[in-house]
């Protein structure tokens, strides 16, 4: 574990050092104390880049941990309770919205910005809330199938409500937005982007800490967990909304960044043990590593930058499937 | 003192009418008492009430003189610890931090275990023989040991009373001799033990007394050697007995 966070300091400090300014490649010491721009770029870019990478790694590891754990299943992410559908929905009704004539004009290019955040956040705990509601309501199935069928059910609808959105978006000027949203992005990250969403990402990461072992005694059986003293399904649901709300905060500002959630926990696993105690911050460190590395490739690797959702995503396939081949991998019971 | 004390008990399922209808008993602590019953006959309905899992229709359960329906959560986990008679593990947790689960009434919800925990859960292994396992993972381990970190996990809870659902079912014959075997140890202690089980054998070895239940009553609450009587077992199971006399070596 103490290796992981060498690891952690050795990746943020090379991926604050590693950019296209003032030339290709390392920035040397000397350009950071004289060469005034290289101090804002170093400061003002690359820095608030790299704490919300930071942030957005921690955060999605260890809520992709938390869910699978306290689920017991090894393949659910914070994607599946509807919370990504539903923060993508909202920006993007947001998007359209504020590319109206008449709101365009009051709201600025700042104000649009945290029009599509708030909008995206609210829309992602709507959709959340609406997942444990219906979850409650269905008459089938034990308290995780009901959850995972809720949200396949609220992230259909919401999809589908992105794709009416997309629909009538204006292709030339709208539409592009909402794609490179959906594809996820940590290009716009300031200061005080970061400012609006730090308090919630560390109070959702604290809580999934400080729950690290609860965690696992959630993942036995409920007739289980109940005999040992606790209250199964309220401390699940306690334990869902505190993963879901950083992810909701996270995803509202950065858009959807796929496959971290999922596949950083099943690695954590494999190397630290399944218990909650090491999966959890394992996960976590685990996660801001690997957004990092792929936040560093996507924005470094071509002269343009690609989105971070597409390098994620492939890194993070590429991952699934070394895990899933790797020696270590056993099935549980 | 009373370990258990059930007063007019009755209980009905959704779809499945009255399982359950005017059950009244106690056990004294410190006793062993076996639930024998056809399939379906309401064992394990009763285990779960006992254990607070279901709630009765009406009638009144207490717990070493208290009311259950009064008791937190903790305060009924650390009476009685329920080993259900299935159970899933959702990841190859290792045994030590599987039976080490088993502290959670004793630690608060936003901590963690500490040194002492961990000498309880080690303490709990080594009551049923398995201090090698510790370090292996609870998935790869035999279906009868798996049985038995589970028990071991209810000895870590600290619980003065066990229920134990069918404990010695679904293991081939060694597995099940083995934790048999080690339940037979156990009753030596002075736990009270509720368990159910349709083995006869694990009724003589570990029991004091014998609940036999019946078109939803109890048909007979007496000691062993009373109750496993073939003319009333085969009242209750429908088919015919005959006792064998077999020297006890080959029981254990």
């Amino acid at each position: 574990m103490i290796l992981l966070v060498v690891l952690l300091l050795g990746v943020f400090i090379l991926y604050l050092f590693i950019g296209r300014y003032p030339r290709l490649g390392f920035t040397s010491i000397r350009d950071l104390l004289h060469d005034t721009t290289t101090q804002r770029v170093f400061f003002s870019l690359r820095l608030p880049r790299a704490l919300g990478a930071f942030l957005l790694g921690t955060v999605l590891g260890g809520a992709g941990a938390m869910l699978q754990t306290i689920f017991g299943n090894p393949l659910v992410d914070a994607g599946f309770l509807g919370v990504s559908q539903g923060s993508a929905f909202g920006a993007a009704i947001a998007l359209v919205l504020g590319s109206g004539p008449s709101l365009a004009k009051n709201l600025g290019d700042k104000g649009l910005a945290v029009f599509v955040m708030s909008l995206s956040f609210v829309m992602a705990l709507g959709a959340l809330a609406l997942s444990l509601f219906l979850a409650k309501k269905f008459k089938f199935g034990g308290q995780v199938l009901r959850l995972v069928l809720a949200g396949l059910a609220v992230s259909a609808f919401f999809s589908s409500l992105l794709a009416a959105v997309k629909y009538v978006a204006d292709p030339l000027k709208t539409l592009p937005d909402i794609v490179f949203w959906t594809m996820g992005s940590l290009s716009a990250m300031t200061w005080q982007k970061l400012a609006g969403i730090a308090p919630l990402a560390a109070a959702s990461v604290i809580v999934m800490f400080v729950l690290r072992w609860r965690s696992s005694l959630l993942s036995l059986d409920d007739q289980v967990s109940r005999s040992l003293g606790l209250h199964p399904e309220a401390e699940r649901a306690i334990a869902a909304v505190f993963a879901a709300l950083g992810v909701a905060a996270m995803t509202a500002s950065c858009g959807i960044v796929a496959w971290v959630g999922l596949v950083v926990p099943q690695g954590a696993r494999i190397i630290f043990g399944p218990d909650g105690r090491d999966a959890l911050p394992a996960s976590m460190l685990g996660g801001a590593v690997f957004v990092l590395l792929a936040d560093g490739i996507a924005k470094n690797l071509f002269s343009g930058e690609l989105p971070l959702g597409i390098v994620t995503a492939l890194m993070g396939a590429l991952l699934f499937v070394f895990v899933l081949t790797s020696r270590k991998t056993e099935m549980a019971r | 003192m009373k370990a258990v004390s059930l007063e007019n008990i009755s209980f009905s399922r959704l779809g499945r009418g009255r399982i359950l209808e005017d059950i009244s008993f106690s056990i004294e602590a410190g006793k062993k008492v076996a639930i024998l019953g056809a399939n379906g006959a309401g064992k394990t309905t009763l285990l779960s009430l006992i254990s607070g899992h279901l709630k009765a229709e009406s009638g009144k359960i207490e717990l070493n003189g208290q009311p259950l329906r009064s008791l937190s959560p903790i305060e009924r986990a650390r009476m009685i610890a329920l080993l259900p008679q299935i159970e899933r593990l959702p990841f190859n947790y290792s045994v030590l931090d599987f039976v080490l689960m088993g502290r959670a009434p004793h630690i608060q919800a936003l901590s963690q275990p500490s040194e002492q925990d961990y000498a309880m859960a080690r303490s709990a292994l080594a009551e049923l023989h398995l201090e090698h396992l510790e370090k292996r993972s609870a998935a790869e381990i035999s279906g009868g040991e798996f049985q038995l970190i589970r028990i071991a996990r209810c000895l870590a809870q600290e619980a003065d009373t066990l229920v134990l659902d069918e404990p010695t079912s679904l293991l081939d014959p060694a597995n099940s001799q083995r934790v048999a075997r080690e339940l037979a140890l156990l009753a030596e202690k002075n736990r009270t033990i509720i368990f159910s089980t349709h083995d006869l054998a694990l009724v003589q070895s570990v029991s004091d007394l014998v609940l036999l239940l019946y078109n939803k009553k109890i048909m007979m609450f007496d000691i062993p050697s009373a109750v496993l009587e073939p003319k009333f077992l085969e009242k209750s199971y429908g088919i015919s007995f005959r006792m064998l006399q077999v020297p006890t070596a080959y029981l254990a």
